[in-house]
């Protein structure tokens, strides 16, 4: 005992020198990785950055016809041109985005609290399976039920001729609609923020929710004020991976989305709802197979950056949240 | 060291709480060691819980077996008894936790001050009828907003914020805490002492005026100083409540009581004052546990 080092407890020998050794490795190993891939993807994007500046997320003129004209400028090996305003594209992704993030926040929380704490046996052990089962499901399904199912309900019954009529002067209604996209992917990411929720509200100690029930505060308020308070760092992690989620979902939002270069106005009232769009991932994915026209993939990448960026910021975000509500003793 | 003398008999024992008695007693001695801290009670005390043949089984298996008992207001109810001998189930029965466990089930009546309290909505009962843990459990949240919470979540409505600093601070204080929190009211309430924090957890079980204070075990988990200080309190609670408390430790239940309650195997075996339970017992059970003989 004396021989051993104060700072470990046993001296690695053998075995477990050399499994220290190759995790270490791995370690490294993975992070050169992401390290390539970072700088891969920024390098491949700066040629569309630098010549379009600041203006790359900005508006005007249309994006499908810019991204027309820098495809055709490679493959026919003209000067390339790079003129490319995002803003539509960016707009659509942070509003399909950010409403079936918050749709989906909001019914997660109430069905999580509802499985935790309300629901009888039987219906917890039904409902748990079926949740884990819809997270798994693949994007395509979801986008297939999408374009047979929502999509045609809300061309037929949502949209009047007279809807169409007043904007048929810019864009087509069809169905194909934010409304569609957010409805999707709301069912999308919603079991996997129910999944993450129901964890964290059930880690909450019973000690906690026993002493506020002893003091005569109802069950629906003690689970409320104690249980979900206590369980907020789990909640935002979970809506960090729903976002995450949402932010790179491609598939499914390139079939129900519309995919048109079109930023929907909120300006046209509820007209704004049913107008088609098409985020950035859905962008990469309808264009991928144009990348051998130089100043196409140096686009694409620039978006493919920017989806980095934000899933990145997204982390950092999560992180910074989680900070002040450790001070009372609530983990993560 | 001395040597404690060869015990009488050995039935299974408690195991040990911890950080072991409140004054180091060991098991065996007598009890002159333990000095009674209490004044004598005002002898005004007046029937607030009346048991009343009391049974109640988790599943197949009896925990409290017919058990009947006055609680009063003045004075200070001892639950003594070994580990599983049912004084937790019952103090959990008075106000209705026993509840919350799916597979307990409950025969016989218990009253608050007439009234049988499964009429009574289980909210408004354990307005009436608080509780303290064994471990104490402050709520993630400030020393402040521990308080607050109840307050504010009993409140008709909303308190006015300098209503509800002064009510905390009141509570605080009435729970001999202030002092010690005063400077930082903001402070995380799970960063206090595990003395302090019982002290919280008596101050928000007073914070809404209750009629009866159940405490289950409270210094168990607690050094004895942070108990002489909760004891302490509680002996000067008791004219404003009426104070049952659940414990393992005799020294304790002989320093603070006035009644004792005396269960074995879910079974009332004596039920009287302190000084005739400690001093001339009954029962042959009573006598052997409480001259530390077992458990």
């Amino acid at each position: 005992m004396d021989a051993t080092p104060p700072s470990r407890l046993f001296a690695l020998r053998g075995s477990d020198q050399r499994a220290e050794l190759m995790l270490g490795a791995l370690v490294f190993g993975v992070l050169a990785v992401v390290a390539a891939m970072l700088v891969f993807v920024f390098q491949e994007a700066w040629p569309s950055f630098s010549h379009n500046g600041l203006h790359w997320f900005g508006s005007g003129g249309s994006v499908d016809r810019q991204i027309e004209a820098i495809f055709t400028s490679g493959d026919l090996k003209r000067r390339p041109v790079y003129t490319f305003h995002a803003w539509p594209l960016l707009w659509s992704t942070l509003l399909i985005t950010g409403l079936a993030v918050l749709i989906a926040f909001v019914s997660s929380l109430f069905v999580a609290v509802f499985i935790v704490e309300f629901a009888p046996d039987w219906m917890r052990a039904v409902l748990e399976p079926v949740v884990r089962l819809l997270a798994s499901v693949p994007s395509v399904i979801y986008g297939l039920l999408g374009v047979l199912v929502v999509v045609p309900f809300i061309g037929n019954h949502l949209i009047s001729e007279h809807s169409k009529a007043s904007v048929a002067y810019i864009v087509s209604l069809s169905g194909y609609s934010l409304l569609a996209a957010v409805v999707i992917l709301t069912v999308m990411i919603a079991p996997i923020m129910i999944a993450v929720f129901v964890n964290g509200l059930r880690a909450v100690p019973r000690s906690w929710l026993e002493g506020s029930l002893a003091l005569g505060i109802n069950e629906w308020r003690t689970f409320w004020k104690i249980g979900v308070r206590t369980a907020r760092p789990v909640l935002v992690a979970g809506t960090v991976l729903g976002v995450a989620r949402a932010l790179g979902e491609a598939i499914m939002l390139a079939m129900v989305s519309g995919s048109v270069g079109f930023a929907p106005n909120p300006g046209d009232g509820l007209i704004f709802f049913v107008e088609p769009s098409r985020p950035l991932a859905a962008t990469i994915l309808q264009n991928a197979e144009e990348l051998a026209s130089p100043p196409m993939r140096h686009t694409l990448f620039a978006i493919a950056a920017v989806l980095l960026f934000s899933a990145a910021m997204l982390s950092f975000t999560g992180w910074v949240v989680k900070q002040p509500m450790k001070r009372y003793g609530v983990r993560a | 060291m001395e040597l404690t003398p060869p015990p009488v008999r050995r039935l299974p024992l408690d195991p040990a709480p911890g950080r072991g008695d409140a004054d180091g007693h060991r098991p065996g001695a007598p009890l002159d060691g333990a000095r009674r801290r209490r004044a004598p009670s005002s002898g005004f005390a007046t029937d607030r819980m009346q048991v009343e043949d009391v049974s109640i089984a988790y599943g197949r298996k009896l925990a409290v077996d017919r058990v009947s008992l006055p609680i009063r207001q003045g004075e200070v109810l001892a639950l003594i008894g070994p580990s599983g001998c049912g004084k937790t189930t019952l103090l959990r029965s008075l106000n209705r936790l026993t509840e919350l466990t799916s597979t307990a089930s409950f025969k016989g009546s218990i009253t608050l001050d007439g009234a049988d309290i499964t009429r009574l909505e289980p909210t408004a009962l354990r307005r009436r009828v608080t509780m303290v843990f064994q471990q104490p459990n402050p709520f993630p949240m400030s020393v402040f907003d521990n308080i607050a919470y109840v307050l504010r979540e009993q409140a008709a409505r909303r308190p006015k914020r300098a209503a509800l600093n002064r009510r905390v601070r009141e509570v605080l204080a009435h729970a001999g805490l202030l002092d010690e929190v005063e400077h930082d009211l903001r402070h995380p309430a799970l960063r206090l002492s595990g003395g302090q924090q019982q002290r919280l957890c008596i101050a928000r079980a007073l914070a809404a005026d209750p009629e009866v204070l159940l405490l289950d075990e409270p210094c168990s988990a607690l050094d004895p100083q942070s108990t002489q200080v909760i004891e302490d309190l509680i002996v000067k609670l008791r004219e404003q409540v009426a104070v049952v408390i659940v414990t393992h430790n005799l020294q304790q239940a002989y320093r603070i009581a006035d009644y004792v309650a005396f269960m074995y195997l879910g079974e009332l075996v004596e039920y009287g004052s302190a000084t005739q339970v400690f001093g001339a017992p009954r029962e042959q059970r009573t006598r052997e546990y409480v001259s530390g003989a077992f458990g």
